[in-house]
């Protein structure tokens, strides 16, 4: 058992590379090999996870990915525990219907971060995701609680579709955000529980927060309205 | 013993185990906090009356507070695990529920046993509350006129000490009262601690049931009352015409006992002749703070 176990990318993939198999608490009850041995999916054919990434370590709950990682998809996909750092930018559906553990993107990330399967009625359901660039589109689509039970905090720009579908949970915009038409203006006032996650993740992940956005006035949109309604996006408006 | 040429009794005060949680009051100004925390604690001076003790422990800066608004720490304490969260709930929703501004968290993050006092008071949002998980631990939103109150859902209960207590023996009720004074100025804000009675200070000590009344579970403690001195088997030493109590609740017995370190030797000033503490004979509490062990 290794204290951390390391993914490298050796081989840049062609296309896209499924690697729904890179997940926090599954590689904590396998070697290096067998981490290796994990299946993929290149441009719609089988592969190894050892064809395209160099595995260091292994049987660890704490896990580390490296490299140029925008074809890579499906990072964290059902992941129920453990920590995942990604060294760089990752491709689409990351974090896809997670429901623990936390994942650490220090790059930007694509579409449908902590969203559902295809077809799947319920996205991420439980977890964090920390994502310090920007993301795509459908951000926590579908989301029932997920992503520090129910929110996602962008700090960059948050592409268009954002909580479509969002039942409960939040996305908490402090940059611009691209709001579906189906959720509507409630208010603006200073939401008590933003002040405590950002803190929260300036303390226990190190992402920068300014007081203003700690303390800051949000306006507060209700939605997804094609849903139940009970989620909200808050975008940030001033101190 | 003697301190400041005021004599400490060889005695010993009889203390027993209660239940306590910490609140952890927030809001946007220190003002609003205290005001909350002002309510919460108030009628809370005995169990014998008010089914709860309670009190400010201290006034918390932002940097200390979880959400890095201006906080109040209270300690409140039941007699037993049953009535703690049900005396929480009832006061948590009617006076920081009902305050301005305020948030509310638990003070006690480590303990095991856990109150679901939060969880109980989301109902008040009719179903339109929601939560928040947050460094794995569980909030409630609740919608108010206001803006929004949060609520961590669990509340940590420990076993803590109730009744630590000194009395002060004067010649006068003014130099009782400065006496009192100076003590609880200087047991305040010190951890771990409460001072449930008013100002810190109770003038009426009562003893355990009544030799008159059946139905009386205290009455006076005609002992230490200087008018009956004639005409009860009095504990009044001449010279002594006033007596003022302190008593003091705590998160555990060392809290106590250091809180009393520092009040006893501030309470020994002109006028003061005695300083002793109430028991029982050491049968009824688990608890015992030898007064002069304590100040050795």
């Amino acid at each position: 058992m290794s204290e951390i176990v390391t993914l490298s990318l050796a081989e840049r993939p062609a296309q896209v590379l499924i690697a729904d198999c890179i997940a926090a608490d599954r590689f904590a009850g396998l070697d290096a090999k067998a981490i290796a041995e994990l299946p993929v999916i290149h441009g719609g054919r089988p592969e190894t996870l050892g064809t395209f990434f160099k595995v260091r370590g292994g049987r660890s709950g704490v896990v580390r990915v490296e490299g140029e990682l925008t074809r890579v998809a499906a990072i964290g996909a059902g992941m129920a525990g453990g920590e995942l750092t990604i060294d760089g930018s990752v491709g689409r559906d990351l974090g896809l219907a997670m429901s623990g553990g936390r994942i650490d993107v220090r790059g930007h990330a694509g579409d449908n971060v902590g969203g559902a399967r295809p077809g799947a009625a319920r996205g991420m359901t439980g977890g964090e995701i920390i994502v310090r660039g920007n993301v795509g589109d459908e951000a926590g689509a579908r989301m029932r609680r997920g992503m520090i039970a129910g929110s996602v905090v962008v700090l960059g720009k948050t592409g268009p579709g954002a909580g479509r579908f969002l039942k409960r949970g939040s996305i908490v915009a402090l940059g611009p955000i691209d709001r579906p038409a189906t959720f509507r203006y409630a208010c603006t006032y200073r939401p008590p529980h933003v002040g405590l996650l950002l803190r929260y993740l300036r303390s226990r992940a190190g992402v920068a927060v300014a007081d203003r956005y700690v303390a800051g006035r949000y306006e507060r949109y209700s939605g997804d309205l094609a849903e139940v309604g009970k989620g909200e996006i808050l975008q940030w408006v001033g101190e | 013993m003697r301190i400041n040429g005021v004599t400490i009794a060889d005695t010993f005060a009889e203390a027993f185990t209660m239940r306590v949680a910490r609140i952890v009051i927030t809001g946007r100004t220190a003002k609003w906090a205290r005001e909350a925390a002002i309510k919460l604690t108030g009628f809370a001076t005995s169990v014998i009356g008010c089914k709860c003790e309670a009190g400010i422990e201290r006034e918390l800066p932002p940097a200390d507070t979880p959400d890095g608004r201006p906080g109040i720490s209270v300690l409140f304490f039941t007699m037993d695990k049953q009535s703690l969260p049900e005396q929480l709930i009832v006061r948590l929703g009617q006076t920081v529920l009902t305050c301005p501004t305020t948030a509310c968290f638990d003070g006690l993050p480590d303990v095991p046993d856990r109150l679901t006092v939060g969880r109980a008071l989301r109902v008040f949002g009719d179903g339109f509350q929601a939560s928040k998980v947050i460094g794995g631990k569980r909030y409630w939103r609740l919608p108010v006129m206001e803006g929004e109150f949060l609520i961590e859902e669990t509340f940590g209960m420990l076993k803590g000490v109730g009744g630590g207590n000194f009395l002060i023996l004067a010649e006068d009720a003014d130099a009782a009262l400065a006496a009192a004074e100076a003590a609880v100025d200087a047991m305040t804000s010190l951890p771990g601690v409460i001072l449930p009675f008013p100002g810190g200070v109770v003038r009426s000590g009562s003893k355990v049931g009544s030799k008159r009344y059946k139905n009386m579970v205290a009455t006076t403690n005609d002992p230490f009352d200087p008018t009956l001195r004639a005409i009860t088997e009095s504990e009044v030493p001449k010279g002594v015409n006033s007596v003022l109590e302190i008593v003091l609740d705590g998160t555990d017995a060392q809290s106590i006992a250091a809180a009393m370190r520092a009040g006893i030797p501030a309470a020994c000033r002109p006028g003061v002749t005695t300083i002793t503490a109430a028991n029982f004979g050491g049968k009824l509490g688990p608890h015992h703070f030898h007064l002069r062990k304590i100040l050795a």
